[in-house]
């Protein structure tokens, strides 16, 4: 295995609220390696967008990192100035959005934005530029890739949309290539394909892939390694082979329980996590997932569990992760 | 036979968007299928699931059976009586009632909660049934506590607008609920609990459900029967369990195929359906799945097939049916 190119060590964020900062990520530690795809996977709420838009340092203005750092290229990119900000990204750091049909500019066409994308290449032609970019959206699948630089957004589907945005992305050879929730706004046939689409680019991609989801069936396809989040904290992290099939935390588990896609026998009432996420201006003292958990113990109330290492570069947050 | 809510033969086309210069013109303006010689049962207290792409006329079809939109030709009949004009859409609406997709966006923003959840009964002209207790009595029913009432939508989570909609489709206790992507954008968590509140609702208050969604995993869980719709037409329908057991039309099994695996053992190497939906305004010939379908031969190209009873309660329009379910039952198929 390769160096990590990104590592996010003890990452906190919190959001400043009328109520107070709102604790949105605490502590987070995350590697991605060359090569390697990783899934940050949770539900509404557990911090994997902020710990993504940290990833790309894209913060929201009201967003203040109160412990740790985002390491890349031997350095700190949450401190670095603006300016050098916005030079990492795209050329280093790039990003697929949720929703291409917002990520790109309404009234220019694509090959205008994909020329522009381009803005940190030297020594290309404008020509040359809009070569490459009709190359990237063949490679990605377009089929009629000079016709679509012609068009606007509005006037491609939503599966051609989602392939525009990641030919935008690649379109630097960026090292990180950050995805979020790169198929929730697509049905399950377009869903498989850009899936596919992800898993073949990968073959002759170098840098890591770092996928953010709340989709399991994502993560399964697509990602080598998986950091389950709740709460704002990194709960549980391994191979997505050893996650899926060998889970330590319970919310984990909880969560691969109630997918019904995991379900093989038809059942009349699905499982569900009973409770709510706590307060994340006032985190509880204990584990973040007591209030929920069917394994609580008095321990768990008041004191918050350290990683448990359960395996080879498999870990748990939980005082139990080991029974 | 007749069902709770029965639709026969429907069709239903609309002017195609380009027809606007064109309507000016002698002769026809062009046309646009959206729904062709469609037919479908809902039986009381039956569970129904629609499946199929974006664009393969589901919400349409929906939208159509509650007279929001009309129909070309064909029947739509609730509780046995045919529904023919306005007035006879406006009772339906007392006894069928519509989840539509986007919970948040379909209440109004402007008015509290407890103000839409009476809504119902004061569009109907019905009674308060509970008087000053009836928003409470609604959203206790739900599950959801009775102070939500006095909250907006916008302070509402994905998962209590979700809920909030159920109560009010609820309202006028209706025999069919219509519920078009009722858990999507939600977390599988909430997900659960809100498929877990419409079973529930059903065995209590005996309802039957149609519910819309291209989530496959939801479908085989909480519906009896499927329906497969690919295009406007209808390519498959049966019982839930066996068509998800021994799918006979090559697009149910390329759906069922294409779903993402959360187990990595089980990943699929090469791509289940390729290529996009085709647009209503180039409907194939013959078969309109051809195009895309990995056992098509020459004749699918050009002879549009039949609806096919292969059993009294499985349908597939496929010219090959027969061999594709002499196959599947003869080894392994699909994942």
């Amino acid at each position: 295995m390769s160096e990590a190119l990104l590592k996010v060590d003890d990452l906190s964020i919190s959001y400043a609220s009328e109520e107070g900062p709102v604790q949105a990520l605490r502590h987070a530690t995350l590697e991605a390696r060359a090569g390697e795809a990783i899934g940050i996977v949770g539900e509404s709420g557990c911090g994997k967008s902020t710990l993504a838009s940290a990833l790309i340092t894209l913060l929201a203005g009201n967003a203040r990192v109160t412990s740790g750092s985002v390491q890349f290229g031997g350095r700190d990119i949450l401190s670095v100035s603006e300016e050098e900000k916005r030079k990492l990204r795209g050329r280093h750091i790039a990003m697929i959005f949720q929703d291409p049909m917002t990520s790109f500019n309404p009234v220019l066409t694509i090959g205008e934005q994909l020329v522009d994308f381009q803005d940190q290449r030297e020594g290309l032609s404008k020509p040359e530029k809009r070569q490459q970019a009709a190359l990237m959206l063949k490679r990605v699948g377009i089929s009629d890739p000079v016709r679509c630089l012609d068009r606007h957004v509005h006037e491609l589907s939503g599966g051609m949309r989602q392939r525009a945005a990641i030919a935008a992305a690649l379109l630097m050879a960026p090292q990180v290539l950050v995805a979020d929730e790169p198929t929730t706004a697509l049905d399950v046939t377009m869903e498989a394909q850009i899936i596919h689409l992800l898993r073949e680019l990968r073959r002759d991609y170098n840098g890591a892939v770092v996928i953010v989801t709340h989709h399991l069936g994502v993560v399964g396809e697509l990602c080598d390694r998986v950091y389950v989040m709740y709460a704002g904290e990194v709960v549980e992290e391994g191979s997505t082979d050893d996650v899926y099939h060998n889970p330590r935390h319970p919310y984990t588990q909880a969560l691969i329980a109630c997918d019904p896609a995991n379900l093989h026998e038809q059942t009349p009432v699905l499982p569900t996590i009973p409770g709510r996420l706590p307060d994340l201006v006032n985190p509880p003292r204990g584990c973040s997932f007591a209030a929920r958990c069917p394994r609580v113990h008095e321990r768990c109330r008041s004191e918050g569990p350290d990683y448990v290492e359960v395996g080879p570069r498999h870990r748990a947050r939980c005082h139990e992760a080991r029974s | 036979m007749s069902g709770l809510y029965d639709v026969d033969n429907v069709s239903l086309d609309l002017a195609a968007p380009s027809a606007g210069l064109q309507r000016l013109l002698p002769g026809s303006a062009p046309r646009m299928t959206i729904l062709s010689s469609l037919s479908l049962s809902i039986g009381h207290g039956e569970m129904l699931g629609l499946v199929g792409e974006s664009g393969s006329g589901k919400s349409t079809l929906a939208r159509a059976m509650m007279g929001l939109v009309d129909i070309t030709d064909g029947k739509l009949s609730f509780e046995g009586r045919p529904l023919k004009g306005r007035a006879d859409f406006v009772k339906v609406r007392q006894g069928a009632a519509l989840m539509f997709q986007d919970a948040v966006a379909s209440l109004s923003p402007r008015r509290k909660v407890a103000a839409q959840l009476i809504e119902p009964f004061q569009i109907n002209g019905v009674p308060l049934p509970d008087g000053n207790r009836a928003p409470a009595v609604m959203l206790e029913r739900v599950g959801l506590s009775s102070s939500l009432g006095q909250r907006y939508p916008h302070e509402l989570s994905g998962g209590q607008a979700r809920r909030v909609s159920v109560a009010r489709a609820l309202a006028l206790k209706p025999k069919l609920v219509i519920a078009d992507e009722p858990t999507a954008g939600l977390d599988v968590s909430v997900q659960a609990e809100i498929l877990n509140l419409m079973t529930g609702l059903r065995s209590d208050m005996g309802l039957s459900f149609l519910i819309i969604t291209h989530n496959l995993a939801v479908v085989r869980h909480v519906t009896d029967r499927v329906a497969v719709l690919y295009l406007g037409r209808m390519a498959e329908w049966g019982p839930t369990r066996e068509v998800f057991a021994r799918p006979y039309h090559p697009y149910t099994r390329s759906l069922i195929a294409a779903e993402p695996q959360a187990d990595p053992r089980k990943r699929r190497p090469d791509l289940a359906l390729k290529g996009e939906i085709p647009s209503v305004l180039a409907r194939p010939s013959g078969c309109e799945f051809h195009t895309r379908c990995p056992i098509a031969r020459p004749r699918c190209a050009v002879e549009e097939p039949e609806s096919n009873m292969i059993t009294p309660d499985r349908m597939v329009r496929c010219h090959f049916a027969e061999e594709t379910r002499i196959e599947t039952q003869g080894g392994n198929h699909g994942t």
